[in-house]
């Protein structure tokens, strides 16, 4: 089948409607479950200072009004779900969750990225052409089905991070030390009917290489119809086991659900049919023919998403040094559960008056921005600017920052990860690699 | 078709591993070589047992014993204001402060809920406070502003800091009506004490001990994180900052602060409770029984059986620990007893052993906690 073929080649619009809810309703609870816990006060109110993203430095959380933010983000993500001015919702959804994930890295997630990643790509999808309020209402958008490759785009966004997340487990310490499971699971022999298991040695090897696979066949096993009943029931079992275990919050929900888009249109359909005849619906009469046609040349912007998706990951390639020890490319590549790194940061300030002190960090940020800070190259720079600032305020005059640093990653000893001797109050945050970084001395082979 | 053969062959491998996994949730691991969790010291229930049964509880017991002496003393005194009940009282405050470090550094659970630290010792103490308070019987000593003007460090001003000799400090709580205020204060002062730690007993003795010892978990609200949290807490902030930190001047500008050594008005006991206190540290780690002296389940072996270990030397990081503290005792041990007056004659000394301190306060705040899996964040995280 040629390109030109496949870009012709369409589908019902079921699948994609049926995402539409369950993405909308799963965002939404979300909103709710982080608004419950406290989380909008003690991650966006309670700390003074934000770490923010290279180039994103304007994102500042809006005080008081960030709840207003919050509400903005969880309505639009009801209204989706609802298929009810869709256009405007899905991008204020993408809008709002995004400014909210950008105003600080202590609290980035790889799943939050994903989901920002999907509420792009539904700014452009037709995911409101059926059974939604808004084809309810206005006929002329109403349609049966919509191209293939609009459905597949899901698929294949799902597909890299899954992928993805298992290529990065193809290394070293994964495989042939089971860290960081060797000491996750043992943390968790305490739970009832599974937890002895977590005594034994070689439970976290299997536990590994299992993930492993999984993470690198799911993709193709949910694609391919013969396997993908099975492969989802693994779905659901890797993820009610990773739920159990770590404290992951809403992400193995999300992806259970959103892996049902593997599935077929008929089945979608019946999910539709029944909704329709618990809720009382009434019926959807779709014109004939009623095919929807994607804007010419939107194909090429997805094109250009993906190609920029499958590159991107791999930027860490262009750093020199141990990617898990400098994490100069880290983010944003799928890379999840794959360190356990803690970290202790001792900051001394030095005046060329001859003032000097010694932070301490609890004045300055939140138990989470602490251990974030202090494991991360890159926020550990962007806090010495900020006691730069802080201290210059104080009247230590042109301040010079330098962190006693210590880390630990996957079960090896602790050792110092910023050179001491260097004033980071001189350095600057860039894409180039930061030479102050000291080096790993050891070697995680692998992706 | 070899991509669809592919497919084929991974959805059997699946099957597989999931067949394997099953099987293996299923059985009880009998016909394996390994030992059970409790042979190999991964039990929590076992740890938590030992500790609060074979250390905390008779610590607690200990301390009891030597601050209810001191408070009997502080009666007579306060009965009798002469020299002779004076040194009575001042020899047994000595004792029962020496006998809370070791203590001390349980601060997790009911002790850190009625925050028995603050109000027992935090130094230098307030002597504008205190006197202020004696004036004034309905002061609020429940409060932070106040933790400064009770305790220990209140009672070695009142004890040690009014005069230079022992005649000059009876005459102060014999003088004409303001003398029966201050023996009042004292007064209040151990009773306060003699509150707060019935409390932290009775509670350790009835609901606590099984809390402890049931949340085995290890998330943030478990016994284990909150235990491990006070712990490595307490000797950062206590031990290394408290005692040689701050009075040395290591943590700030490099000025020496001799007046904030602990017990700055008795002096001669200052190394006595820093020694004290790294004992009783060490002790806790090792799981030494209060009673016995012997070692049983505790961090130690639980490190150890999690196999804990410097992955280039091989070395054990309990071992390494434990290295780690003997190096600071080892600091410790030419310090003269008056630490008043190393800071201000041996300052190099003070900051030697702040400076192993720290090398501590990494391993057990990094490669301890790491190791552990203790996890002192509260919300979600995906381990990256």
């Amino acid at each position: 089948m040629g390109i030109k073929q496949y870009l012709q080649k369409t589908n019902s619009a079921a699948p994609l409607a049926v995402f539409r809810i369950c993405f909308g309703f799963m965002l939404f609870a979300s909103m709710i479950r982080f608004w419950s816990k406290g989380w909008i006060e003690t991650l966006y109110l309670m700390p003074t200072y934000f770490f923010t993203f290279y180039g994103f430095e304007w994102v500042k959380p809006w005080g008081e009004y960030t709840y207003a933010l919050f509400f903005i983000c969880a309505l639009s993500a009801f209204l989706v779900a609802l298929g009810l001015f869709y256009r405007v919702a899905s991008i204020s959804l993408f809008l709002s969750f995004s400014y909210i994930e950008l105003i600080d890295k202590s609290t980035y997630l790889n799943h939050y990225y994903f989901i920002s990643l999907l509420c792009l790509m539904m700014v452009f999808l037709p995911a409101q052409v059926y059974f939604s309020i808004d084809s309810y209402r206005d006929k002329q958008i109403r349609a049966q089905f919509i191209p293939q490759w609009n459905i597949d785009s899901i698929k294949l966004m799902m597909a890299i991070l899954y992928f993805y997340a298992g290529l990065a487990k193809v290394n070293s310490d994964w495989l042939f030390h089971a860290q960081p499971l060797s000491i996750w699971l043992p943390a968790r022999n305490d739970m009832p009917i599974i937890g002895f298991l977590f005594n034994y040695a070689w439970i976290p090897y299997l536990f590994s290489w299992f993930g492993c696979l999984y993470d690198l066949s799911i993709p193709f096993l949910l694609w391919n119809k013969m396997s993908r009943a099975w492969a989802y029931m693994a779905v659901i079992v890797f993820h009610v086991l990773t739920a159990l275990l770590f404290p992951i919050g809403m992400f193995p929900h999300i992806m259970m659900v959103a892996a049902l888009i593997f599935f077929s249109a008929d089945f979608h359909q019946k999910v539709i049919n029944r909704l329709v005849s618990i809720l009382g619906l009434p019926k959807e009469t779709p014109p004939i023919a009623s095919t929807y046609q994607s804007p010419p040349l939107l194909h090429w912007g997805f094109v250009l998403f993906f190609v920029f998706q499958l590159l991107f990951p791999f930027r860490y390639l262009a750093y020199p040094g141990e990617l898990f020890w400098t994490e100069e490319g880290y983010r944003f590549s799928w890379r999840v559960m794959l360190m356990e790194k803690a970290g202790y940061a001792q900051f001394t300030v030095k005046g060329t008056n001859g003032l000097q002190a010694v932070v301490n960090n609890n004045l300055h940020l939140s138990t989470l921005q602490e251990k974030m800070m202090s494991t991360q190259p890159d926020m550990i720079l962007q806090y010495a600017h900020y006691l730069r600032e802080y201290y210059a305020n104080q009247g230590f005059s042109s301040p010079k920052v330098y962190v006693d640093s210590y880390v630990a990653l996957n079960g090896r000893l602790g050792k110092p990860l910023i050179n001491p001797q260097t004033d980071l109050a001189k350095e600057q945050d860039s894409f180039t690699h930061k030479t102050w970084i000291l080096p790993f001395n050891d070697t995680i082979k692998g992706f | 078709m070899a991509f669809i053969n592919m497919v084929c062959y991974m959805k059997k491998y699946l099957l597989i591993v999931l067949t394997g996994l099953i099987w293996a949730c299923g059985s009880n691991g009998t016909g394996t070589e390994e030992p059970t969790p409790q042979e190999d010291g991964k039990d929590r229930k076992a740890v938590l047992s030992h500790l609060a049964d074979q250390v905390i509880i008779p610590a607690y017991v200990n301390f009891k014993i030597k601050f209810d002496a001191m408070q009997a003393k502080s009666e007579a005194f306060i009965n009798q204001p002469n020299t002779n009940n004076l040194a009575a009282f001042r020899s047994a405050w000595t004792e029962a402060y020496i006998e809370w470090q070791k203590v001390e550094l349980f601060d997790f659970g009911p002790a850190e809920k009625q925050t028995i630290r603050n109000f027992y010792n935090i130094y230098p103490a307030n002597e504008s406070g205190i006197l202020a308070n004696i004036n004034d019987p309905s002061s609020n000593l429940e409060v932070p502003a106040s933790y400064a003007q009770q305790g220990f460090p209140a009672l070695d001003f009142l004890l040690n800091g009014l005069a230079k000799t022992d005649e000059e400090i009876v005459a102060y709580y014999i003088a004409p009506t303001e003398g029966a205020k201050r023996l009042a204060y004292v007064k209040r002062l151990t009773g306060r004490m003699a509150t707060l730690l019935d409390k932290v007993i009775s509670e350790w003795n009835s609901t606590y001990r099984e809390t402890y010892i049931s949340k085995t978990g290890l998330d943030i609200s478990s016994s284990t994180s909150l235990m491990i949290n006070g712990f490595v807490l307490h000797y950062e902030r206590f031990i290394r900052s408290g005692k040689f930190g701050i009075p040395s001047g290591a943590m700030l500008n490099g000025v020496i602060a001799p007046d904030k050594v602990e017990a700055f008005y008795k002096k001669d006991i200052s190394l006595a409770l820093a020694k004290t206190a790294h004992q009783a540290y060490v002790d806790f780690f090792n799981g030494k029984a209060v009673k016995t002296g012997v070692e049983g389940p505790s961090i130690k072996t639980y490190l150890d059986a999690l196999k804990a270990k410097d992955s280039s030397t091989g070395k054990n990081l309990s071992e390494m620990i434990n290295a780690q503290f003997e190096s600071t005792k080892v600091k410790l041990d030419p310090l003269r007893p008056n630490l008043y007056e190393e800071v201000k004659s041996n300052n190099q000394a003070m900051v030697a052993v702040y400076t192993e301190m720290q090398k501590t306060v990494r391993m057990l705040k990094v490669d301890m906690t790491s190791a552990m899996s203790i996890t002192i964040t509260y919300t979600d995280n995906d381990g990256d």
